[in-house]
């Protein structure tokens, strides 16, 4: 039984690869080097490379900007309050 | 059960009288701290942020596809198709343009608490934003008469997929706006809860930031 699926499937491969065909490794792997499309793809895949980072780096960057921001108005509240303390001469000596 | 120091937020403090001010050798209870991790924004500024960002990444992959093909081939556009109203889109990108300094003005007006001037405002917002769509939907009519169409080549495809989902943006956009002016019109947003009309801000403005720059790939480039 198993001399019998060994035999099988020796001969099934050796019929796929009597009619290989020629195959490119990737999808994306278009002619030759010199070919446009291949120009088109290379852009693609710099920009979308690059969209990531842009992207991420706009969030962070807004989210420092506005942490910033707050951070400042709270200091600006915080000098405002101290600023408003005083010596009460009438309640010290109670 | 008195409500605790540190949980007060700092409008509470910024809110006290000076009258009720601290001061030595006695007088009122001291205030309390500001809250040091006070948020910088609402859960919904930030979930609008990271969906933004989504979408930018969305885009991202349409344009990514027209950049195969655009750089990809000689002859842009392909020959026997028709041009595209480089002219007219200009002053369309102007139009939407100049609605994303209205929603700006709109929501520095709320800030302001000028609640007329927020109606106002948010109404010449989706009046623009409505020119923008009418001129578009025109401009494809007259596209489609002269045998532009999404199975006409992939320069059709191409065009209608990313103008097409860029238009539905602003389309949903402009749902939504609606929806923040009737509300601004019942007086719903106050100075200091307004986050309805602060995402729809942020959602307008990312759909007209982006449509100069699917002008310039598309129309332009």
């Amino acid at each position: 039984m198993f001399s019998k699926l060994f035999l099988m499937w020796n001969a099934t491969a050796a019929a796929l690869l009597a009619h290989a065909a020629q195959a490119w490794a990737c999808a994306v792997c278009l002619g030759d080097a010199s070919d446009s499309a291949i120009d088109g793809y290379n852009a693609s895949v710099l920009f979308l490379m690059s969209t990531p980072y842009l992207v991420v780096g706009s969030i962070v960057g807004g989210l420092v900007f506005t942490y910033r921001r707050a951070r400042k108005r709270n200091e600006k509240t915080e000098a405002e309050l101290i600023g408003h303390l005083e010596w009460n001469q009438e309640e010290s000596s109670r | 059960m008195a409500k605790d120091a540190t949980a007060l937020k700092l409008d509470d403090v910024a809110s006290v009288t000076p009258a009720k001010r601290v001061a030595f050798g006695g007088g009122p209870p001291t205030l309390p701290p500001v809250r040091p991790n006070a948020p910088i924004g609402s859960n919904a500024w930030l979930a609008m942020v990271m969906f933004l960002g989504a979408e930018a990444m969305f885009f991202a992959g349409l344009m990514g596809a027209f950049l195969v093909f655009r750089v990809g081939s000689p002859v842009w556009p392909p020959p026997f198709q028709p041009r595209l109203p480089a002219g007219v889109t200009g002053v369309n990108t102007l139009i939407l343009l100049a609605s994303a300094v209205t929603m700006r003005l709109a929501f520095l007006a709320n800030r302001r608490g000028e609640r007329t001037r927020l109606v106002n405002l948010l109404s010449w917002t989706a009046i623009l934003g409505a020119a923008f769509l009418l001129i578009q939907g025109y401009e494809w009519a007259r596209l489609l008469h002269f045998g532009l169409t999404v199975s006409s080549s992939v320069y059709g495809g191409l065009f209608y997929t990313l103008i097409g989902f860029h238009g539905a943006h602003v389309l949903g956009a402009l749902a939504w706006l609606i929806v923040v002016w009737s509300k601004a019109r019942q007086g719903k947003y106050t100075r200091r809860n307004a986050v309805g009309l602060q995402t729809c801000s942020m959602y307008w403005i990312f759909v007209v930031a982006l449509w100069p720059v699917l002008y310039g790939l598309v129309y332009l480039y």
